[in-house]
Order: structure tokens, then sequence, then C-alpha cells
């Protein structure tokens, strides 16, 4: 403590000292990163990418690391087309609101942003954001071979797109997988679960709160990104279908049955707190050994392999979702892309295209991955060869036993781009179930009866 | 006696009960701020551990500095509260004691603007700001922060001016005192006490205001508030630097607080008194 004394002037000094610096030193780095950048890779492109050149664009992303990387490469771009980037860090939740009012407005502030799936209905529907069909045909805007679209893992470019149209690229993406603690596992002669039965019945062999270990955690916090994320796809194991005869149907026995196991689980075999808790809490629980389980997205695997803060690095493994009654696996798929604001001139659009394109290349994916210089390795790379290239994968298994396996499974085989209903009103169906599974978990309703009124509050929101 | 201590000390109790309630974030806050991540992490929970200014290094001077942002802050909320003060003044006197037509709706009309909840207006002040270019400029916020400030600030001023005896008043005006002079001179020093809890408020209001700020803001100009929110990434939560970001962000108040806690004292017991003089 008493290292930390500064007077006023030191403090004043140091300030100011630190200021000069911080100015400087992003301008180094970029000359520096730009002189180095071997731009060979994307010249083989068989298109002008300095059509645009003398552009300015605004691009808002969220804080995370895989962002921070691709930030760091911009100058490259510069280089490349002459197009300058300004990026805007915004937190997830307000990226959602700012983006809503710049396109409701018209106003072309972002000429693109980090989307969420999910609101890409609502996009398309007002006609906010380009379909993305003739920039990917026209061949003075892109080099089909040379950018390989459908090398982008199907689920995420599905995600993206509505009705067949294609409205924005995965930049980086997310699957939901099963972790668990080998250690733990292999002690009591336990395998990963296969089906839901199973996984029930490892949370309850390991569950001892008194030790301070619980068997499983799931996300409990109220809010369509949080227990709705973890909810459909139990629902649609269950049998749930969200469209019964055309119609958004979120009760029934099905959505019972599953918000049963759902609130079964996390009572009788989950820390208290985990009603309240999103994927960094339960990742930070798992990270210092207090959790034996849990479902979540699979690159929660760089928190817990956090060599500065867990405690379980070495002693993890990962497994496709469990499968439900009926014998199917449903994994929640998550991935944030970029789509292209359609209030803008040609030219701006053009020069948001190829920064698009730029940016969910093979190359720049490698660039930002295992071949990126800093310590922040993706495990959201949008490729499917990235994904086959050893190099990346030995990369990715350094976080546990089947990393890679389990996730490329999972992607290939257990996604289902209806796990949500994908409709314009998804903002507000989604905050709907999530206070429904919040009050049937604290119970303060019966499952029927939350969920019954759910579906009387939903209905008027379809026919609106 | 034994009675009264007996008082005294369940008053202690009950007092020491509310401000550890009270202070319990704050002083968690300081005590994450001064650890690594995985202290913050442990269970049960460490209080002796080994201090590390290591998070307040790196929020102050890491790659992701909130230095820009604290000027950012600053600036802010110091031209918000000069210019609501200005302006606040002259407006609580005038509607405390002047006589004028449709004083009354005026009086009415600048505490509406306070009634429409802030959600309601956010798009509009986007609206009108991205068509005058102000968007994530100084002046933009300022103005927006003007907005729910000013009608504050006259209201809470309104008061402090009515307590004063208009007695006061016709003294200096009988000495030959202009109505301005008299302003500046007699009762401004009156209510010295109001106006250092007006500032604190208008301040306080302008240092801490997130819902605005994130959607008027951008890269240029951006508060504290909204920069903190950066250490909540998607991929984990940074408690230790959150915590540190808290702490530095809960300074300039706790000073300013701490500065004009002798004029609040003053102006709140003014308020107090003739309050119940009157009755």
């Amino acid at each position: 403590m008493k290292s930390f004394a500064p007077t006023r002037r030191t403090f004043l000094k140091a300030g100011t000292a630190a200021t000069a610096l911080l100015g400087l030193a992003p301008s180094v780095m970029r000359q520096a990163a730009a002189q180095e950048a071997d731009l060979a890779p994307y010249k083989s492109a068989k298109i002008d990418w300095q059509q645009a050149s003398g552009e300015t664009i605004t691009i808002a992303v969220i804080p995370a690391s895989y962002f921070e990387n691709l930030i760091s490469l911009a100058p490259q771009f510069k280089a490349l087309t002459g197009i300058d980037v300004r990026f805007e860090k915004i937190p997830p939740a307000q990226i959602r609101q700012k983006s809503v009012i710049d396109l409701t407005s018209k106003t072309g502030t972002y000429a693109t942003h980090a989307a969420d799936p999910m609101y890409y209905s609502l996009y398309a529907a007002n006609k906010w954001v380009e379909p993305l069909d003739s920039y990917l045909a026209d061949k003075s805007l892109t080099d089909a071979d040379w950018f390989k679209f459908d090398d982008i893992i199907p689920a995420w470019r599905a995600a993206d797109s509505v009705d067949g149209k294609q409205y924005g690229v995965p930049y980086d993406g997310e699957v939901t997988i099963q972790v668990y603690r080998k250690d733990l596992y292999d002690a009591k002669g336990l395998k990963p679960a296969d089906d839901l039965e199973t996984f029930v019945k490892n949370a309850a062999a390991l569950n001892a709160p008194n030790d301070r270990i619980w068997g499983t955690a799931l996300r409990g916090v109220a809010g369509a990104g949080q227990n709705m994320y973890i909810y459909p796809s139990i629902f649609r194991e269950f049998g749930g279908q969200w469209f019964k005869g055309g119609k958004l149907t979120v009760n029934g026995p099905e959505a019972e049955a599953a918000l049963a196991w759902y609130i079964d689980v996390m009572r009788k075999y989950a820390p208290t707190a985990a009603a309240n808790w999103n994927w960094p809490d339960i990742a930070d629980a798992f990270s210092q050994g207090t959790v034996a389980s849990y479902i979540d997205a699979h690159s929660s695997a760089s928190v817990i392999n956090n060599p500065e803060k867990s405690k379980v690095i070495g002693k993890v493994g990962y497994a496709r979702w469990p499968k439900g009654p009926t014998g199917k696996r449903v994994s929640s798929i998550w991935n944030w892309g970029f789509p292209i604001n359609a209030a803008q001139t040609d030219k701006k659009k053009k020069a948001t295209w190829l920064f698009i394109q730029w940016a969910a290349s093979a190359e720049t994916q490698a660039r930002t991955a295992h071949r990126f210089a800093g310590p922040a390795k993706r495990s959201g790379v949008n490729r499917s060869s990235i994904w086959k290239d050893p190099d990346y994968v030995k990369l990715m298994n350094g976080f546990g036993d089947n990393f890679v396996e389990a996730t490329m499974a999972t992607l290939q085989s257990d996604t289902d781009v209806d796990w949500r209903p994908r409709v314009p009103q998804w903002p507000a169906i989604g905050d709907t179930m999530a206070t429904a599974i919040q009050s049937a978990l604290s119970g303060q309703a019966t499952i029927k009866a939350a969920l019954d009124d759910a579906q009387r509050r939903v209905e008027p929101m379809m026919r609106g | 006696m034994t009675a009264r201590r007996f008082r005294i000390i369940a008053t202690l109790a009950i007092t020491l009960l509310f401000l550890l309630a009270w202070a319990f974030p704050i002083l968690w806050s300081v005590l994450n701020s001064l650890k690594t991540d995985s202290d913050v992490l442990a269970y049960p929970p460490k209080l002796f551990f080994t201090p590390t200014l290591e998070p307040y290094r790196d929020v102050l001077f890491g790659s992701a500095s909130i230095l820009p942002n604290l000027v950012s802050s600053f600036v802010i909320s110091i031209g918000t509260t000069i210019i609501t003060m200005l302006m606040a003044v002259p407006a609580a006197y005038a509607l405390a004691r002047l006589r004028f037509r449709g004083k009354k709706f005026a009086g009415f009309y600048v505490l509406a603007t306070q009634m429409l909840p802030p959600v309601g207006i956010i798009i509009p002040y986007f609206l009108i700001l991205r068509n005058i270019g102000w968007i994530d400029t100084y002046q933009g916020i300022i103005l927006i922060y003007l907005s729910f400030s000013l009608p504050f600030a006259i209201w809470l001023l309104v008061s402090y001016f009515e307590d004063i005896p208009f007695e006061m008043e016709e003294a200096a005006y009988l000495d030959g005192a202009s109505r301005m002079k008299t302003l500046r001179r007699i009762i401004i020093p009156q209510v010295r006490g109001g106006i250092a809890v007006t500032v604190v408020f208008v301040f306080l209001n302008a240092w801490n205001e997130f819902l605005f700020a994130v959607v008027l803001s951008g890269n240029t100009v951006r508060p504290v508030t909204v920069a903190m929110f950066n250490f909540v990434s998607v991929e984990q939560t940074l408690w230790a630097k959150l915590a540190a970001v808290s702490v530095l962000a809960m300074l300039p108040v706790v000073i300013l607080g701490v500065v004009a806690q002798k004029n609040i004292v003053k102006g709140l017991t003014v308020g107090a008194v003739k309050g119940g003089g009157r009755r």
C-alpha cells in the first residue's frame, strides 16, 4: 500500500507523460503493422480493392478479444483498399439499442455493426439492411473463387439469412456444448452425458454443496440472450415446436416438460445464485472448481483455461449437447455477423462490402486467430477450412479433451436455425419468455401458469 | 441513566448497521480494485491479501486507458454545471420573486419537462443532434444534459429563494441598490448553501448519467460511465479492473461532496429552520 502515495506533482507528471505516450503509441504501432503487412494473399482476388478508396466508414463492434484482434489489423485494410475504418466499441446490450436507433432513423451512422442474428428478421422486414446476394454475385465486388463464401460454417450463414436471403456475413461464432470436469468424472467412473437423463444423474452424483461443489449450472438470469439462450434447446429436445399450425406456441405439454426439467436441474444441482447467473459467472465458477459441469458456449473455453485465474486447467473435457427424450440434440448457435446498412450512398455500401469481405475472408480469419501475434486466440473462427488446419486444431485442443471434435460435430449435426422463433417480434417475445422462465424458477408461478401467461402475452405481439 | 445509555447504544448500533449496508459496496469495490483476478474469485473472500496496483495501472495507462473518458466526463459535467447554474440562478429568482404574466404556467412547464420518462425522448434527441451534426460532441451532450439539469436546478433553487425574507430585499432597495445589485450582493450570498447543494446534485447527475451518454456519445466524447462497461466483455467480466474504474469514477464526486459539505449542511439547516419557523 505504501507504494501508492504519489504527491500531486508526481501524479500530474505521470498522468501527462502517460497521456502523451498514449497519443503516440497507436500511430507508431499502426505504421509498423501496415509496413509489415503482406497484402499479396488479398491481391490474388480478382477485384479492384481500391474502388472505394478515400471513403471513411464507422463500424460498431462489441468489446471482445476477437474484435480487438480485427481492429489491430485495420491498418492493413487501409493499405489494401484506401478506406478508413473507425471502430466504435459498444457493450452488447447497448449495441442493439444503438444500431436499431441508427437504422430506424436512417442516419447511416454505422456502415455495419456486429449484429445479433435474431434481429435480421426485424432488419429485413423493414428493409434497413441490404440483401447481400447481389453483392456476392457481382464480379466487380466479389471474387467468388477467392472469397469462398461456402467455406463459412453453414449453420452460422443460415442464422444470418431470412427466407433464404443472406443479410449478414458471420465474422465470429459460438455453439453450445457440454463442458465437464474430467478429473471428477473419472474419479466416480462417470462418462459425459449422451442424454439429458444421464446429464442429471452425473450432476446428482457430483453434487456436494457442503464441499462447495455443485453438479452443474445453466444460465439463470432473465433475458432474451440469457435463460432464453438455454431454454429453447431444451424445449426443442422435448419435442417442442415454435409454430403449431402457423401459430406461435410457447405453452403445452412439451414446453411444460422442458421447463420442469430445467427448473429441477437448477433447483437441485446448481448453486442457488445461478438463478441470477449469466455465462461469465458460470465460467468463473467453473474455473474456480465449484461447478462440475455446464452447458454453454464453446468459446467459454478460453475463460476456464485462463492461467491467471483458472484452477482447473488440464482437467476439462467437452462433449456434445445431451440428447433429449425425442432422441434429438438441439444445440444453440450464435454469431456476430456484419450486415450492410441500407441508409448509405452506393460508394459507402461498396466500401462496407469490401470491409465485410476482408474481415470474413479466410486470410483475415487466420491472421486474427492462430496466426495472430498477440495472446488472445479466437475460438470462433468462421471458416470450415481453418477448423481443419492442423495448426489451428492443435491450438484449440489445448483447451482440453475433445474440444475440436465436440465443437465440429455439434456445428455439423446438432444445430437448428429455428432453435428460436425467427420472427421480427423476437426481441419482445424473447423478453416475455425470459420473464416467464424466471418466475417459474423462483416459484412465483407454477410452470403451467407461467407458460400459459407467456402464451397470452405473445399472441397479440404476433398479430401486431 | 441505564435506559438512556441503552438508547444511545441502540441508536449507535442501528446507525452502524445502516452505515455498513451503505458502505459495503464501496468497500467491496475498493478491496477488489486492489486484488488480482484470481484473488477476486477466491472463496472464502479474502480480506487479507497482497494488494496490487496492477488493475489501476491497466485502466489508467493500459491499452484500454480510461483517462480520455475521465477527461470527457469532466468536460461534460463541469460544462453542464456551469451553464446550468448561470441560467438557473436568475430563473429561480424570477420564479420566486417577480410577478409576470404566465408565471404559473412557466413554472409548471419547467417541471413538466421532468415528467417525461428519459427513454421516451432518446430517439428524438438522437435525431435532433444527428441533424445538426452534434452527435459525439461536447456541445451536443451538454445541451441534452441541460434539458434535465436546468429544470431540476431551477426548482431546487426556487425554494431557497422563497425562504429569504422579502424585507431584506426591501431594505436594500431603500438604500438605493438596483435589483441586479441586490441579487448579487444580498440574495445570492444568502442562498449560498442552496447553490452548493444544487451544484453538487447537477454535477453528480451529469457525472453519473449513462442512458443518454451511451446513445449520444461516440469515439470522440465518451464519458467514463459508458467506457466502464467495456470491462464487462462478452467473454468475461474483468472484476478487478471494473472495480478500479469504479473507484476512480467515484473519487471526483466524493471530493466535491467533501468540499461542498460545509455549505450543504448549512443549506439544509437554513431550509429546515425556516420551514419550522413558518409554522
